[in-house]
């Protein structure tokens, strides 16, 4: 082709598009994947406290399935593979007992630990038996959430404490939600789990989708665009923004990420302070994640009272319609794909929030690939506690400079 | 992703090596830093603003090497790279060309120089899969506590000049 024709020819179409794909080193969360290995480092909730009971309860959390239960007698919550060591069969169907659980197949019983207690088929209840070992996951409760830690055992960090849940004023209650709170879509989110994280340090889309698409999602101020100021932290990004209400004051908003998966995000229907929420966005596998929510507050049902409103419907209650015409974060972020494609992103200025927080995670893996803790890793009793900055802060206009 | 590239490569007849640079450990350093460096409070045309450390004789080695080469910006900071450092950096008005890529960049690098000869220095952060044996150009590595000063400038050159298959200059 001469190339004087080729100059008029707009070759921009779809045709021949060759998709680049995800970012899976960041993505992707099962077992030897690059970041699955960050997660593995610190500890994560798999449920609330009251999702331990004695009946075996299947989770899935970072790639792994596990079962989940309670021993009778003392009430410890455990976390174990499912398929028992000895031919397999699953401890879904096994039995809770006073110690631990009895596999439905031979009756193999296994402590929280893992510890083959009674093997009632084999000469002796199992001679051998502590030749055996289930597979088990440490747990810990607190907050009313189980935690798990499922990294290598002798880097087993400290389970951290966050002060706004440290000392609960009188009157006020702390509470868990594990339906998403913040994922604007079902409890059970069906895409991949960076896809929400990232958009944490994205405050530029909530003038668009909250309020230009959806209707006014939070308040009027938040549909204002803002300044932001982005800064890494020792454990995360932060991003400050200012919306400008009047002449006099501005609407000062924090928000952090903090490694590996917690999101710092102030009530968008902006209560003025430090935020008295924090949720931990978990992957159960590389499509899936739930959102557990604490928070503290006078209203037992702050958290279930949170969730934003599309044109003032609930989002469960939208007809397929409505999800097009008001698209909130679910629909935006869930058809990103079931792992975005990042690699076809095309990054512009708005996006340097989510670039840094791609960052840092690349720095993570590094970290762990070369035998060092990743960011925010608590090890020192004297430090457990972490302090949050997000908030929603009203400040006079002179005061608010970045 | 696509990129408009031919009429860089087809009409600019430029022979002039290209240096595709990335920005974070390279030009802002963000930890530690094991030479001087100043904090500098950077914005994107108003957007959004960062405090980077930028260290000392960046602007100075910036100026030289534009003697020599066209600089691209190859970062997630976009065309913001330009506009954040023009001052910090006493860049020219007109912004030089950027990719706004933030890993895995040598296949964008390569179809943006297409038959130029490049040079690419940036963290090595931004290799999350290992690059080819023969990436096609010559790709140097910072360290992200140092940055492109750290390379120091008689590296620099002797590592061009080494290079055969690129004539650089
Ligand atoms: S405008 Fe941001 S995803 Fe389309
Ligand atoms: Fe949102």
């Amino acid at each position: 082709m001469s190339e004087a024709l080729e100059e008029k020819i707009d070759t921009g179409t779809g045709y021949g598009l060759k998709p680049n794909g995800p970012l899976r080193h960041l993505a992707e969360v099962g077992p030897g994947t690059p970041y699955g290995e960050v997660l593995r480092r610190y500890w994560h909730p798999v449920g609330r406290s009251s999702d331990a009971t004695s009946r075996p309860r299947k989770i899935k959390l970072l790639g792994e399935e596990l079962i989940l239960f309670r021993t009778r007698k003392d009430g410890t919550a455990a976390l174990l593979h499912p398929r028992c060591v000895h031919r397999g069969a699953s401890l879904f169907y096994g039995a809770v007992e006073d110690d631990g659980i009895r596999c439905c197949y031979h009756g193999w019983v296994f402590s929280p630990e893992g510890q083959c207690l009674e093997q009632p088929c084999e000469p002796g209840l199992g001679l051998h038996r502590e030749k055996v070992r289930q597979p088990w996951y440490p747990l810990q409760e607190r907050y009313g959430l189980i935690w798990a830690y499922m990294g290598p055992p002798e880097l087993k960090p400290l389970l951290p404490r966050y002060d706004p849940f440290e000392n609960i004023p009188d009157g006020h209650h702390l509470m868990v939600n594990d339906a998403g709170v913040g994922g604007g879509g079902p409890a059970d989110l069906d895409f991949n789990w960076l896809q929400h994280w990232e958009n944490v340090m994205d405050p530029f889309h909530v003038p668009i989708l909250h309020a230009r698409f959806s209707g006014e999602q939070f308040t009027a101020e938040m549909a204002l665009m803002p300044e932001v100021a982005y800064e890494y932290t020792s454990n995360g990004v932060r991003s400050t923004q200012l919306r400008v209400l009047d002449e006099s004051r501005v609407l000062r908003r924090v928000t952090e990420v903090m490694f590996p998966n917690i999101r710092v995000v102030p009530s968008p229907k902006l209560s003025e302070g430090t935020t008295n929420m924090i949720g931990w966005v978990v992957p159960g596998d590389d499509t899936n994640f739930r959102i557990f929510t604490v928070a503290v507050s006078e209203d037992p049902e702050f958290l279930s009272k949170l969730r934003s409103t599309h044109g003032g419907k609930p989002w469960a209650t939208l007809s397929e319609d409505e999800h097009q015409r008001m698209p909130g974060d679910y629909e935006a972020q869930k058809s990103q794909g079931n792992v975005s494609f990042h690699a076809d992103d095309h990054l512009s200025t708005t996006d340097q929030g989510v670039a840094m927080i791609r960052r840092m995670m690349a720095k993570q893996i590094r970290a762990v690939e070369a035998g060092s803790d990743p960011a925010g890793i608590i090890r020192d009793a004297e430090s457990e506690t972490v302090s949050i900055t997000g908030g929603n802060f009203l400040v006079p206009t002179t005061s608010s400079g970045t | 992703m696509t990129e408009n590239t031919s009429l860089i490569n087809r009409k600019s007849g430029n022979t002039r090596p290209l240096l595709m640079l990335g920005v974070d450990g390279v030009i802002a350093l963000e930890q530690a830093a094991t030479l001087p460096t100043v904090s500098e409070h950077v914005t994107a045309s108003g957007k959004w603003s960062r405090e980077v450390l930028v260290p000392v004789g960046t602007k100075e080695l910036i100026a030289e090497l534009t003697e020599s080469y066209d600089i691209v910006w190859v970062s997630e900071w976009g065309a913001n790279a330009h506009v954040a450092f023009a001052g910090v950096l006493g860049l020219p008005p007109k912004p030089w060309p950027y990719l706004p890529a933030q890993f895995n960049k040598l296949s964008r690098i390569q179809r943006f120089a297409g038959s130029r000869p490049w040079i690419w220095i940036d963290d090595p952060l931004v290799d999350l899969d290992p690059l080819p044996a023969d990436p096609q150009g010559l790709v140097l590595r910072v360290d992200p506590a140092r940055g492109l000063v750290g390379l120091g400038k008689a590296v620099f050159w002797k590592l061009t000049d080494n290079n055969p298959d690129t004539d650089l200059r």
